[in-house]
């Protein structure tokens, strides 16, 4: 039984390998001129098919993992007074360019982050979508993606989970951690536009669709850590317009979003049910990068409408999120990073007295401020290490998941991580 | 005296130092086939960014680079393009972890890359050296 099986699976092999073979051979055919007039005397012209096909497929992909030590709070994972391993990112994603206008691309994400996605980490289709170019002139281009396409927001967001493209382990606080699942992607459509004109470089992108669900987000509006119901994503858009200055060596950015999610209530008694929230964030970025130095800022306003709460008053507070930050190479490819990051929940209570009076909370969860030195090496243009150091004051982004103790969450704390990298 | 010998030998050695990257020229080659498809205003920071994507006939452009590391890269990024290989990295980096483009594709020799050339049909790289082969067009010799 088991050598007809054995057998079975060597002739599947053979005839597997036999096709493989000859579609080699015919792909070497219509590729070579001499051939192709040869099968085209034949009655069948093959030129619109000369174009071999694995030239237009390509795969990457990216893998890392950090090691985390906190005095204080944890991140991702237990890391407090101990050394966690809890971030690891994979990523594979192919694409394929079919014709000229038009290509397909998806992206799978493993990802273990801290208590957020649990110790066994969760995977994610990424992106996923079509892409439809409608106008292609040299210095024009307009098309529609749909699908799950990443959201452009600020210059870190759409690739947030590839540590080769962006300067700290730790992104700066207007890419917070607990709102990563909901700003990440789109379940929708994308109208884009390029120009290149002599002055620089534009770049336009329309999202529209929905955003994803996000738990954290949801233990943060309502400060409630047994809330039992879920958000639910409704329409939403993301816009992004960029400008390109000399080939990126000055990158100007403004991008906006409007967010929209409904709560779903578990059970009848749900104090949440009905519970609208409305987040409309707009970021303003500028980069310089030079040679061997580099300088970035960026600014955030975020309004935020959380209404219909059946036990309390709606609340619609601003925050306000922005940081700066300059780079160094010292080698090129070592690179020292300095930042200076500071995040508000609500512009009229920065200290957060008032969210402690309705609370009970902390006040210093209500913001951050936050020093980060940090070196990256590029030891091959393949593998990168990179370490860094926090110097903390507030907790405005410590997970709840990782730290569900909040009357012990402290002020004044730090993070030393290192990273070790790798892509093709 | 002795001091001043020192500092002039100092300075001798720093200016042999100093122009090594620039010694080499960095030549940029196509395949033969798509020489009459160069013009004279040419992008190549918009083809090696990847953004101009086809040439005049309309067959998409094959673009072959050396890795990030590599000196000729990073002279021809500098000359050629007037830009940093860190930005081009950037560029690149967007488009694939995004899906919403393809980078170049990546050789690891000046031997490679003149292969590559010479058999791949709308193909565009750079090489420091000039070499004689009909397979091979040198973007200069417009």
């Amino acid at each position: 039984m088991k050598l007809c099986r054995l057998k079975i699976i060597l002739y599947c092999l053979s005839l597997f390998s036999y096709i493989a073979g000859a579609a080699e051979h015919i792909l070497d055919a219509v590729q070579s001129d001499a051939t192709s007039a040869d099968i085209s005397q034949q009655g069948f012209d093959w030129t619109p098919y000369q174009k071999a096909w694995h030239d237009d497929v390509q795969l990457h992909g990216f893998l890392s993992q950090g090691l985390f030590n906190s005095s204080g709070n944890n991140v991702f994972g237990n890391s407090k007074n101990s050394v966690s391993a809890g971030l690891t990112e994979v990523g594979l994603n192919i694409s394929y360019q079919a014709l000229n206008n038009l290509s397909f691309a998806l992206q799978g994400l493993y990802r273990r982050a801290g208590e957020s996605t649990g110790s066994a980490g969760e995977v994610s289709l990424d992106f996923g979508f079509v892409d439809l170019t409608l106008i292609d002139l040299s210095a024009i281009r307009i098309g529609v993606r749909g699908g799950r396409i990443k959201n452009s927001w600020g210059l870190y967001n759409e690739t947030r989970d590839v540590s080769f493209t962006h300067p700290t382990i730790f992104l700066p606080l207007i890419y917070f951690e607990r709102s990563r699942s909901m700003m990440l992607a789109m379940d929708g459509g994308q109208v884009y536009a390029d120009y290149n004109s002599a002055i620089g470089d534009f770049s336009f992108k329309f999202n529209y669709g929905f955003m994803n669900d996000n738990k954290e987000l949801l233990l943060s509006i309502t400060a409630n850590p047994n809330v039992g119901g879920h958000l639910d994503p409704e329409k939403s858009f993301m816009t992004q317009l960029r400008y390109d200055i000399d080939g990126g060596k000055y990158i100007f950015a403004l991008s906006y979003a409007d967010i929209n999610m409904g709560y779903v209530a578990y059970g009848a008694f749900d104090p949440y049910a009905g519970m609208q929230t409305h987040i409309y964030p707009i970021v303003v970025s500028a980069q310089y990068n030079g040679e061997s130095f580099n300088l970035t800022g960026e600014y955030s306003y975020q309004w935020n409408e959380f209404s219909n709460f059946s036990n309390r008053a709606d609340a619609r507070p601003i925050s306000e999120h922005w940081y700066i930050q300059a780079g160094y190479r010292l080698l090129d490819n070592v690179e020292f990073t300095v930042r200076y990051d500071a995040s508000v929940q609500d512009i009229s209570d920065r200290k957060g007295e008032l969210f402690q009076q309705l609370t009970g909370l902390p006040s210093h969860l209500a913001y951050t401020k936050d020093w980060v030195v940090g070196l990256r090496w590029d030891i091959t243009p393949a593998w990168m290490v990179r370490t860094e150091y926090h110097w903390i004051h507030g907790a405005s982004m410590v997970s709840a998941l990782d730290n569900p103790d909040a009357m012990n969450i402290a002020k004044d704390w730090n993070i030393y991580a290192l990273q070790v990298s790798f892509r093709f | 005296m002795r001091r001043r010998c020192g500092s002039r030998l100092l300075l001798c050695i720093m200016l042999l130092l100093l122009p090594m990257q620039i010694l080499f020229a960095v030549e940029v080659i196509t395949h033969a086939g798509s020489a009459t498809q160069l013009q004279g205003n040419t992008n190549l920071r918009s083809i090696f960014s990847m953004r101009t994507r086809y040439w005049p006939n309309g067959e998409k452009i094959r673009v072959f680079v050396l890795p990030d590391d590599n000196e000729i890269h990073k002279t021809f990024v500098k000359q050629k393009l007037d830009m940093f290989p860190h930005q081009l990295r950037r560029t690149w980096d967007r488009m694939t972890y995004t899906g919403t483009g393809q980078p170049p594709i990546t050789v690891h020799s000046i031997a490679e890359m003149l292969e590559k050339i010479k058999t791949t049909k709308n193909s565009i790289g750079y090489i420091d050296r000039r070499v004689e082969d009909e397979n091979i067009h040198f973007f200069d010799a417009q």
